[in-house]
């Protein structure tokens, strides 16, 4: 009794030890028949995509466990996974971590698959899909090779607050024109006001935050980030410069905007669902929210600067396939179904979150009639012909972009000239810019002398 | 070992004996020891955290040290200490004051201990809401008196300070309870005999209260500077930016960023060794120092 009692301790022991070696030297090709799709997301994420692969299941046959975490622990855990060589399957990517995950030999060349199974890929936005192409050098270029498909596309509009607009009797803004900076301006003074009379501001124009909204002024007025094949930080510019100052003077001198211990994002935003500032920018995720809100809103473009265009960002997130899937064939079928399933769209559309990833289906969306905000085609505009991606979505990592904004504070508290910065920021931002592009080709060869 | 060990009873618990040690000692060899020896094999590489990684010996403790981002981290992180004799300090008056019969005394030492089995994400969720410029419940309180308090956590004079705060009320009733335990076993005697020597309540205190607890403090000093070295959830739900200027970012936080944010693995693991050295010097040190003034009653 009691020798069999060892024994069995002395096999469980065994048996911990050797399961736990085996799972730091095993690999997810566990041919168990079941895929595994990871991804983030909040309550409509889950139930569309939960949904959608109950039908998914139900069409191919094929099991699919789900794996679903919150938004700023994704990133985390998938990392986790794959130093435990427990890939999943399908996974969501962002179009930032793209070109290490390639190179690391993590994600699929789709290309074929995809091709292979006859899907039409026309029909979903060019930026979209051309996101997570990559050739080895440039992310972005239709040429690529294709890793993964879009989760989503997030053009970033400019919305304007009708209701305020209207009662201050001022001209509401075309939504194909954009305001030239200058007449934008004009707009922003005219509305900043006292509207209670207790002597104190309660009434702006809007409220910035240089992070997330400096992008279009700079790309409209000619400046940008890099050259363009990301190897040269190009922020030291006359361009910037002015796209910045304008920002920032908006605080400081034109005095338009909350001041500036207000200016964190937050209370901007709150300012804005508040009714307090009359020009704030828009992105598909805010719909839900803002359609709740009791003053009634539109989109219109970025206001241009220098070359007459208006310009903004688009996010997206991305769906891929696991280099090392047991199922690749299953696998990408999945990340295509995830990407393209009407249903699961008009969920996640319905929801007020996200634009439609088939053109035909944004098309009816767009013009359906008494839409909230009326001008839902500005989204479609953007990502069909205006919109860029971040600057950091497309390079190895985003530490040298990340480094503009660290010491920003100065410049939009009016502390430090925007010129002056640039001019300091910008070695520094060129050498992380050296350092990820060499982690990026030591990457490369580390990998391709493994294959 | 006595010739007795030679029972066959004896050999048999032995070797359950052997068993019963091997669980933790095999525990410990694959859970700590093996990734330790892993973390300081990865310091030496350029490892990304997904693929193949080159070794590159000693080059990120090198960059390490003219890391001025990191020192800031390092500095942040060590200026969050200070939170800690305010803390200690406070959370002993606290006890002293829990220790007197008033009235509501359970319900007031329960209300002090209910941060301490909170969620640290929910309490920093409601503290950044309290912090809040324009509509946080801090500055609505100091308004009263007439005071207009900073946007806190987007000032970065203000950022830390108020990080502090919140990490002194978290921690205060797991400080007060071990007070009050610690407080609770000093002999009745000791006081009753001061007091005939005719001593008053603060030279008590002095003489008598504080070198008793001084194991209680010790033991708090400790586990307060290994766990503020480690200071993160905190810093990254009140600031995901690290704060204006990295003016919150903690040294773990940074070593976070780096390693999965910007997928330098090599180096955040090298930051990681670096800072568990500095936590292992400093304890050390303070083991030191505790050895003399360590005195034992009788």
């Amino acid at each position: 009794m009691r020798k069999s009692r060892l024994a069995a301790g002395m096999v469980a022991v065994f048996a911990l030890s050797s399961t736990l070696a085996a799972c730091s030297a095993g690999s997810s090709t566990d041919d168990d028949g079941k895929l595994t799709f990871m991804f983030r997301g909040g309550e409509d994420e889950k139930a569309a995509y939960t949904a959608a692969i109950e039908r998914f299941e139900a069409e191919t046959g094929v099991d699919v466990d789900i794996v679903v975490t919150d938004a700023d622990q994704y990133s985390t855990k998938l990392q986790a996974a794959i130093a435990g060589n427990n890939v999943p399957d399908v996974f969501y990517i962002e179009q930032a971590s793209l070109q290490s995950y390639v190179t690391s030999g993590i994600l699929l060349d789709i290309t074929d698959k995809v091709e292979a199974q006859g899907i039409d890929l026309d029909n979903i936005w060019e930026y979209g899909v051309d996101s997570y192409r990559y050739d080895g050098k440039v992310q972005g270029t239709p040429d690529g090779q294709l890793y993964g498909l879009p989760k989503d596309v997030g053009p970033f509009a400019m919305g304007y607050n009708k209701t305020m607009l209207e009662a201050e009797g001022i001209e509401l803004p075309s939504t194909d024109t954009p305001y030239t900076w200058d007449e934008w301006l004009e707009v922003l003074k005219a509305v900043t006001k006292d509207t209670d009379g207790d002597g104190e501001v309660d009434q702006w124009g809007t409220g910035l935050n240089v992070v997330w909204n400096s992008q279009g002024f700079a790309w409209s007025n000619g400046a940008d980030w890099t050259n363009a094949d990301h190897t040269e930080v190009t922020v030291d510019t006359p361009e910037m410069a002015e796209a910045l100052q304008y920002i920032a003077d908006m605080t400081n001198v034109d005095k338009v905007t909350p001041n500036a211990e207000q200016a964190a994002t937050l209370d901007t935003y709150q300012r804005w669902m508040a009714g307090e500032l009359a020009f704030f920018p828009v992105g598909p995720w805010d719909v839900s929210v803002y359609n709740d809100l009791e003053f009634d809103y539109d989109l219109i473009p970025f206001p241009a600067g220098k070359t007459g265009e208006p310009a903004t960002w688009v996010g997206s997130l991305g769906i891929g396939v696991s280099a090392t899937t047991a199922m690749p064939d299953d696998a990408t079928k999945l990340a295509v179904y995830l990407s393209t399933d009407e249903e699961a769209q008009k969920t996640l559309v319905d929801a007020g979150i996200q634009v439609p990833n088939l053109k035909d289906m944004a098309a009816e969306w767009a013009a359906e009639e008494g839409a909230e905000p009326a001008n839902r085609q500005e989204f479609l505009d953007i990502v069909e012909t205006y919109g860029r991606p971040m600057p950091a979505a497309v390079t190895y990592g985003a530490a040298w972009y990340d480094e503009m904004w660290t010491n920003i504070q100065p410049v939009i508290d009016g502390e430090q000239t925007a010129a002056d910065y640039l001019a300091e920021v910008q070695p520094r931002m060129q050498t992380l810019l050296d350092e990820a592009n060499a982690a990026a080709s030591a990457a490369a060869e580390a990998n391709a002398a493994k294959g | 070992m006595s010739t007795s060990g030679t029972s066959r009873m004896h050999r048999s618990e032995h070797r359950w004996a052997l068993l019963f040690v091997a669980a933790p000692v095999v525990g410990y060899l694959l859970f700590t020891l093996y990734p330790v020896c892993m973390a300081f094999y990865t310091s030496l590489t350029n490892s990304n955290g997904l693929g193949i990684a080159r070794f590159v010996g000693l080059d990120n403790y090198v960059r390490v040290l003219s890391d001025g981002y990191f020192l800031q981290s390092l500095f942040n992180t060590f200026f969050y200490m200070i939170g800690i004799p305010i803390g200690l300090a406070l959370s002993l008056a606290l006890a002293i004051g829990m220790n007197r019969a008033i009235p509501l005394r359970s319900a007031l030492r329960t209300i002090y201990y209910v941060p301490v089995i909170s969620s640290l994400a929910a309490i920093a969720i409601l503290w950044q809401w309290a912090y809040n410029g324009d509509f946080g419940l801090v500055n609505q309180v100091l308004a009263w008196f007439g005071i207009e308090g900073p946007n806190w956590l987007a000032d970065k004079d203000f950022a830390k300070p108020a990080i502090i705060a919140m990490a002194v009320w978290k921690g205060l009733g797991y400080s007060m309870i071990l007070y009050l335990a610690a407080i609770q076993s000093v002999p009745r005697s000791l006081y009753e005999a001061a007091e005939l020597d005719g001593a008053n309540g603060w030279q008590k205190f002095r003489a008598i209260t504080l070198p008793m607890v001084q194991p209680v403090t010790f033991f708090l000093v400790v586990t307060n500077v290994i766990g503020g070295a480690q200071i993160f959830t905190e810093i990254n739900i009140m600031t995901p930016q690290g704060g204006p200027e990295l003016s919150t970012a903690s040294a773990v936080w940074y070593i976070w960023r780096q390693a999965f944010k910007y997928q330098q693995m090599g180096y955040g693991t090298a930051m990681a060794i670096v800072l568990g050295l500095l936590i292992l010097v400093i304890t050390l040190i303070q083991f030191r120092l505790n050895r003399r003034n360590n005195f034992v009653l009788d």
